[in-house]
């Protein structure tokens, strides 16, 4: 650390006073010169500062004068300290600043015309303030440009050698992707090693260049930035909910820009908490799905076995029509809908209102139910709040983090953004416990790589590790001692060697994992796929809340058990109550106090709770012909679940198949109606992002082709099933989400709630506890010697992103069963041998290719890709509880053929 | 008033003696050529600085000027043009206009787009006459505008010399960097990895 | 738009009986007559609505908006430089001195010097514009009145000068020559002679003018000693240039606030006495005159230099060093696509056009872009005292009204 204020958010630092151009300022010791100054609000140029990194000082424009110096100093790398007196203004600094802008000028080429940056560079802005008008000796580069990576171009004729890349890559970032090298004369920033950029291809260097050196190679020589029409948006891809702006022209995307960009450069590190305002490489170069070709334009409706394109009128006639006779027919149990949690809020909202008062059904789910629901209801359960209790601030600013089950850099880029700021800034120790070897393992204090599928183990070791060494909150178990002692009776039962062995974590390592956590005045444990999309999820997470609650965690600030989403907007999905068992706002659908509100608010009766069925439950239902017409809005059960779950023979025998996509997609291949439905950038909404925060998404540009936003087909499906909705905007629907949901809203910030253990460790907590712990701790010995995952890839998320040609350009199907290089050595095999994988669903062939993360006696492959169809050999286990389906883990075998 | 003088008044009243006067002018004019001349036969000579409808130019060895920098798009009060640009396969880091649309009908005429292109891609020329049935046609493609460009290239010159945005000489076409592409010759000579 | 349509008073034709039902009465009463918005002698798409009492005028209200482009809106859209086309086509007659109003206005803001000869050149070419004005205005006005002859003498020689302007700048109406801090091209030599030439042609072209006119009695009858207006209702009305002076008010901006290079320039200001339409018409007259002394001066007064002001943050940087030079090229693109940085503040400057004064009120925040721009349109003021000016008189004298205005719509209605 540097210059930039002493980040430990528990020691104030302390306040000095310095004159700034004749006015007495107060500021923090050990702070950046440049930063006290930008505080006062006045603007002083610099090109190399930003203030998410420490001070570089190359650009020399920041000067000031110090009383006591001859020459001007540069403001950004002096520390303020304790009676300076500075002069930010006068004509010597201003020729002094013009002559640095000359100095950077004189080597740059005269490609304004062609350059993307034009319009949107600083040295222009700098040159064009400074009254730059006669340069001397201007010479040009001639570097050719380096357009090896798939993403980015860099052309070195432009840099100014601010690092600003190199900065944030390797400061905020962590990924330290970039360096310069003396090439040809010149000093250039090259991907390390001048090889070409692999990196995580998040483009935040892309979106910190003062100029054109690193240009986006989708956009590159499209439009310059005055022809183009900015909206601010919130990203579709995961749950951190990023704010972008979609930059678009006419009807094509012409590229996605991030808050954080050298146009903001002035801030206060301390901000960086809550985002530093970067994208990840879905974000940025994934979005090219908008305006795809590939998109529907028009609606299907299957006629002698084809699907046709028809008019709307006449598709929603006859949909109608079939909805009609089928309820008349079956009754209302006879219709079940299945919505993505990639809509917005307004949208989901309405999709349960539609079935619920439309068709009258409760047959409904959402995508929630892949994972995020085991978290959702556990934490209910625990603590009664159906999201996680921290925000990315309490991340940033915690000193302990276990991340367990969660490989948080690919799926929530922006989240491990916030982790790595931890470490870097706040000097956090970070525990990683995955049966992979993630990127965050390779930053964190304590990586452990456990045994596959081993996660319920390592909790179980965690929470007797706390208890054996007496680690407990002693005040906040004292207030429920009855469930402690339950707990603590629990707990004995496992045997520690037990543990060890399943988890292959040493004793000693559980007692230093716990010691960290409790004894951290602030610390956090964040869950992911691994734990809420595997077996047992739900009993996991009620685990974990365990380990909190006896530390203390539970319900103090800062501190809490996390988990973050894949699709932008579960935890939207969760509150309008787009699950069975919910209602708007969380409130239990079997709950007749709130059935009343609502049967009272929609002016109509709630369809009994007992009709209720979750996802799996609606896939069999359909397969035993109960229920005989399926609404689907988004969602793409064949792609997504594995052959034995049987969703085809299900979908076919259905009736009446209704998919609602901006795609032709598999499922939407089986339909009987296909409804073309918009993008997020085509609509108006919110999305509600991992930690609550509602995000507004804005519409960027007109429907492609007759396509419509999907409240605008429900609302009319809705009004001719008989109802009277008058929406006409995302905006009515949204009133009437504030009058049922008060304070839903809350200008974007999540509601802080602290979660509270009370009614959890009172009431029958002794019963529970005691399976809890019994559940895992028989053991299970494989039967076949390899894990197969299937998880997520950092450049994709469900299926969505491989509409995004760019991000396939960038992380193609490779086709290939990724495992560990000692494996492949092992079985004798070379990089894209064919191999036999068989599980017990069955076998297949299949390449492999090595992959440093994946970790020995395991292999993986991307859940986004179905070619081959590597899902198909999973087995799907069905939680109890909750009906998460987890399909994600398998043991195989993997022979070389 | 004088006798004289109030005598005088009153026979040129009487003899509406102003119209006499006035006749006298208009007779005179008749000895005069007229001023007027017969249109579609014959023209107007049109002054060099005419900014009529506007042409894209090329360089004399065939190469397009324009960078597609879109420039032009920025400073044209009317928005009446619309630039979408590419890269030159052929010719890596060469950017050029892959289409180029002129509406014409919104087209004020004001030169602007020429003053701001920084290549002098673009000028005005003199042609004015290109009435149409069909409005559809008034929307200038590149095509077009290079057709005009070619047509007209030596009106388009005398504008662009006329309204000091390029000299009749031939260090005017010289250019100190390789970018944008160069006319005749570079002062600095550009390395192999470009040529 | 609420106007009783039916205001109808009953006369008793008899007053001394007025209580007599068996008298037989005539009725009569006010007549509305919509004059326009389509009426040949209206100078474009103007409405007035009249109230006759048989030919006379009663009350006329005017009704205007039918050319509304909404050009100061258009203004706050673009940057400052690129309205200077918008002005154009405020007064089209005259786009010369929209042009120089309006860069005078912001040159102002930014407190910008406009180097000498530039100066010269916007002088001259503004007093030219100014005979092309008031010679379309004679012709109009004559034309209205029914004097045609006239109409096609200023038709010929305003054309020479539409032509002077063609070589001049490229366009004969829709100019654009004005740049803010200068103009945009240099007068040629040949330019020069032609220009000197139509000066020793013109002043005895005026005469011929007036021997059509001056003695005619019926332009006599139709001008003299009507719409007067005493000057200090001309005053209270807001009234300028030659139809304030008209009534005795000796007030020019030129003289009052020389700008530009008139005060350099010996010239007198014409200052009728009655008020009518006929003093206007002298004034205009003599102003034609004034005209040619002022560009006669000017063209002899004129040195060598630059006609762009140095500010390299303001104006354009010369085309040939684009080509060449990275920070001419910046400048270039910086003025075009973002426009130069205005200072915040609030500006208005008046310029003494043909009609009037013509005044651009510009509120800037900062930035390239005003944040509001208002037009003091000379032609939109005169109009408020139309009814003022007309009360009383016949049906056929509000053209003769309109026209002594010099109204043009591209103005009033902006």
């Amino acid at each position: 650390m540097g210059l930039k204020p002493a980040t430990n958010p528990d020691v104030e630092a302390t306040s000095i006073e310095l004159s700034i151009d004749g006015k007495t300022v107060t500021a923090k010791d050990g702070v950046s010169l440049y930063d006290v100054i930008s505080m006062t609000g006045k603007i002083i140029p610099a090109m190399c500062y930003h203030y998410t990194f420490d001070p570089f000082g190359s650009c020399g424009m920041c000067l000031v004068m110090q009383e006591g110096k001859k020459a001007p100093v540069r403001s950004c790398t002096a520390k303020a300290a304790a009676g300076m007196v500075i002069r930010t203004e006068g004509e010597d600094l201003f020729l002094a600043r013009k002559k640095a802008v000359e100095k950077h000028l004189s080597v740059h080429p005269l490609d304004c015309p062609v350059c993307d940056a034009d319009g949107h560079c600083e040295l222009q802005d700098m040159a064009f303030q400074h009254g730059v008008t006669n340069l001397a000796n201007a010479k040009q580069k001639f570097i050719p440009e380096d357009t090896r990576s798939p993403v980015l171009d860099f052309n070195m004729n432009r840099c100014i050698a601010c690092a600003e890349c190199i900065n944030v890559c390797k400061d905020v970032l962590m990924i330290d992707a970039l360096q310069f090298m003396k090439k040809g004369g010149f000093n250039q920033v090259v991907p390390k090693g001048d090889l070409p950029l692999n990196c995580e291809f998040c483009g935040d260097c892309l979106a910190v260049c003062p100029v054109g050196a690193i240009t986006n190679k989708f956009s590159k020589y499209l439009y310059k930035p005055w022809q183009i029409k900015k909206t601010t948006t919130t990203c579709n891809y995961c749950g951190d909910g990023c704010q972008m702006y979609l930059e678009t022209k006419d009807e094509e995307v012409v590229r996605v820009t991030s808050p954080l960009s050298w146009k903001n450069k002035w801030g206060d590190r301390s901000d960086t908490a809550k985002g530093h305002g970067g994208l990840c490489v879905r974000g940025r170069f994934g979005f090219e799905s908008l305006d795809s070709q590939s998109r529907l334009v028009q609606p299907l409706v299957r006629e002698s076995g084809r699907l046709v394109e028809k008019p709307w009128l006449e598709t929603m006639h006859g949909l109608v029509d079939r909805f009609v006779e089928i309820k008349g027919k079956y009754g209302p149990d006879a219709i079940a809908g299945l919505v993505t949690a990639r809509c917005t809020n307004e949208e989901l909202y309405l999709f349960q209102k539609l079935m619920r008062t439309a068709f009258g059904t409760n047959q409904l789910d959402s995508s929630v139910r892949y994972g995020h629901m085991n978290f959702v209801l556990a934490s209910q359960h625990a603590v009664g709040l159906g999201r996680t209790s921290n925000d990315w601030e309490d991340l940033t600013k915690a000193k302990a983090i276990i991340v367990i089950g969660s490989n948080i850099t690919e799926t929530n880029p922006l989240t491990a953004v916030r982790i790595k700021e931890a470490v870097r800034v706040y000097r956090a120790q970070v525990v990683t416990l995955d049966s992979a070897i993630t990127n965050m393992s390779k930053l964190a204090s304590h990586p452990f790589l456990i045994k596959p599928g081993s996660e319920g183990a390592v909790i179980d070791g965690l929470v007797k590790a706390t208890i054996d060494l007496d680690l407990v909150d002693e005040t906040v178990v004292g207030e429920h001692f009855q469930a402690f002692t339950a707990l603590k009776k629990a707990v004995a039962n496992l045997s520690m060697d037990q543990l060890t062995a399943q988890t292959g974590l040493a004793s000693e390592v559980f007692g230093e994992i716990a010691r960290i956590f409790a004894e951290s005045p602030r610390s956090i444990i964040l869950c992911a796929e691994g734990i809420v999309r595997r077996t047992n999820g739900y009993q996991n997470v009620l685990k974990l809340m365990d380990l909190a609650w006896i530390t203390g965690k539970l319900g103090r600030p800062g501190c809490g058990v996390s988990t973050v989403t894949e699709e932008p907007n579960e935890q939207g999905a969760v509150d309008m109550g787009a699950a069975s068992e919910f209602l708007p706002g969380q409130g239990r659908y079997d709950d007749p106090e709130v059935r009343e509100h609502f049967a009272k608010a929609w002016g109509t009766e709630l369809p009994p709770p007992s009709s209720r069925a979750h996802l799996v439950e609606i896939l069999k239902r359909c397969r035993t012909g109960q229920i005989k017409a399926l609404y689907i809005l988004g969602e793409n059960p064949l792609a997504t679940l594995p052959a034995s779950m049987e969703v085809r023979a299900g979908l076919e025998r259905l009736e009446l198949l209704v998919v609602q996509d901006p795609f032709l997609t598999d499922t939407a291949k089986l339909a009987h109606f296909v409804l073309p439905a918009c993008t997020y950038a085509e609509k108006d909404g919110t999305f509600t992002n991992f930690e609550g925060r509602v995000l507004r998404v804005r519409q960027a540009m007109d429907s492609r082709g007759e396509s419509l936003p999907d409240w605008h087909i429900m609302t009319a499906l809705a009004n001719a099933m008989g109802c009277q909705w008058d929406y006409e905007s995302a905006n009515d629907i949204q009133s009437e989400i504030m009058k049922l949901l008060p304070g839903y809203y809350n200008l974007g910030q999540p509601r802080k709630a602290l979660p509270t253990s009370e009614r959890y460790s009172s009431k029958g907590y002794a019963t529970e506890v005691m399976e809890r712990y019994q559940a895992t701790a028989e053991s299970k010995t494989p039967t076949r010697p390899f894990a197969l995952f299937m998880g997520q890839l950092l450049m994709h998320s469900g299926k969505l992103s491989v509409q995004a040609a760019g991000l396939i350009t960038i992380a193609p199907n490779t086709s290939k069963l990724r495992m560990n290089v000692r494996d492949l050595e092992g079985l004798g095999l070379q990089e894209g041998a064919k191999v036999r994988l068989t599980s017990d669903r069955g076998s297949l062939q299949i390449a492999v290719q090595a992959d440093q993360s994946v970790a020995p006696g395991t292999c993986f492959f991307p859940e986004h890709f179905n070619e081959p169809p590597v899902k198909d050999l999973m087995t799907v286990t069905v939680d109890a509880t909750t009906g998460v389906p987890s399909f994600k883990q398998m043991w195989v075998n993997v022979e070389p053929v | 008033m004088s006798v004289m003088a109030l005598t005088k008044k009153i026979l040129q009243a009487a003899l509406f003696y102003e119209i006499w006067d006035a006749m006298k002018v208009t007779f005179r004019h008749m000895l005069h050529r007229p001023m007027t001349f017969q249109y579609p036969r014959e023209h107007r000579t049109i002054p060099d600085a005419h900014r009529g409808a506007l042409g894209l130019l090329r360089y004399d060895d065939g190469q397009e000027r324009c960078v597609g920098c879109d420039l032009c798009e920025a400073a044209c009060p009317s928005h009446c043009i619309k630039v979408i640009s590419a890269e030159d396969v052929t010719r890596p880091l060469q950017r050029y206009a892959s289409e180029f649309y002129i509406d014409i009908t919104k087209c004020v005429f004001c030169g602007y787009c020429v003053e701001a292109c920084p290549v002098n891609a673009l000028a005005m020329t003199k042609m004015y006459e290109y009435s149409t049935h069909d409005k559809r046609s008034l929307l200038f493609d590149k095509n077009r505008l290079y057709d005009i460009g070619e047509r007209h290239l030596e009106d388009g010159k005398k504008y662009l010399y006329a309204h000091n945005q390029e000299k009749n000489v031939e260090e005017s076409r010289e250019y100190r960097y390789y970018f944008p592409q160069s006319v005749a010759k570079a002062t600095q000579s550009a390395p192999k990895h470009l040529k | 738009m609420a106007f009783e349509d039916q205001r109808t008073t009953v006369y008793k034709i008899d007053p001394e009986h007025p209580e007599s039902e068996t008298l037989p009465t005539l009725r009569t009463e006010e007549l509305l007559l919509n004059m326009g918005p389509q009426h040949p002698s209206t100078h474009g798409v103007l409405k007035v609505i009249l109230e006759l009492e048989g030919e006379r005028l009663v009350k006329s209200t005017p009704v205007m908006g039918f050319l509304h482009r909404g050009v100061e809106k258009l203004a706050e859209d673009g940057t400052y430089h690129q309205f200077i086309p918008h002005t154009d086509r405020l007064d089209y007659v005259c786009a010369m001195y929209n042009n120089f109003a309006y860069c005078r206005a912001v040159e102002k803001l930014l407190n910008l010097q406009v180097p000498e000869r530039a100066e010269y050149l916007r002088t001259i070419v503004a007093e030219v514009q100014r005979i092309i004005g008031h010679q379309f205005w004679l012709s109009a006005q004559a034309l209205d009145i029914g004097a045609m002859t006239v109409f096609f003498y200023c038709f010929r020689d305003r054309e020479i000068l539409l032509d002077w302007f063609d070589e001049l700048c490229g366009a004969r109406l829709t100019t654009s020559w004005y740049r803010i801090g200068g103009v945009e091209r240099d007068l040629t030599p040949a330019l020069i002679d032609k220009l000197k030439q139509f000066l020793d042609y013109f002043p005895p072209k005026i005469d011929e003018y007036q021997v059509f006119l001056e003695k005619n009695r019926i332009w006599l009858g139709r001008t003299k000693g009507v719409a007067v207006i005493s000057a200090e209702d001309a005053v209270n009305f807001g009234l300028s240039g030659p139809v304030l002076r008209g009534s005795g008010v000796d007030y020019d901006l030129r003289k009052y606030e020389p700008y530009s290079a008139y005060p350099k320039c010996e010239f007198s200001v014409p200052v009728g006495k009655n008020g009518d339409t006929y003093d206007r018409y002298w004034i205009r007259m003599m102003e034609l005159y004034e005209s040619v002394k002022i560009i006669r001066q000017c063209l002899e007064q004129m040195q060598e230099g630059p006609i762009m002001a140095d500010a390299p943050s303001i104006t354009l940087p010369p085309k040939e060093r684009v080509f060449t030079n990275l920070e001419a090229m910046i400048q270039q693109f910086k003025l075009f696509s973002q426009g130069f940085d205005a200072p915040p503040g609030e500006i208005y400057c008046g310029t003494e056009a043909h009609k009037g004064e013509l005044g651009f009120h510009i509120v800037s925040t900062g930035g390239g872009k005003p944040y509001r721009l208002k037009i003091r349109a000379p032609s939109f003021i005169h109009m408020g005292a139309f009814d003022h000016m007309a009360r009383g008189y016949m049906i056929s004298d509000a053209c003769t009204i309109f026209g002594t205005y010099d109204i043009v719509m591209g103005e009033c209605d902006r």
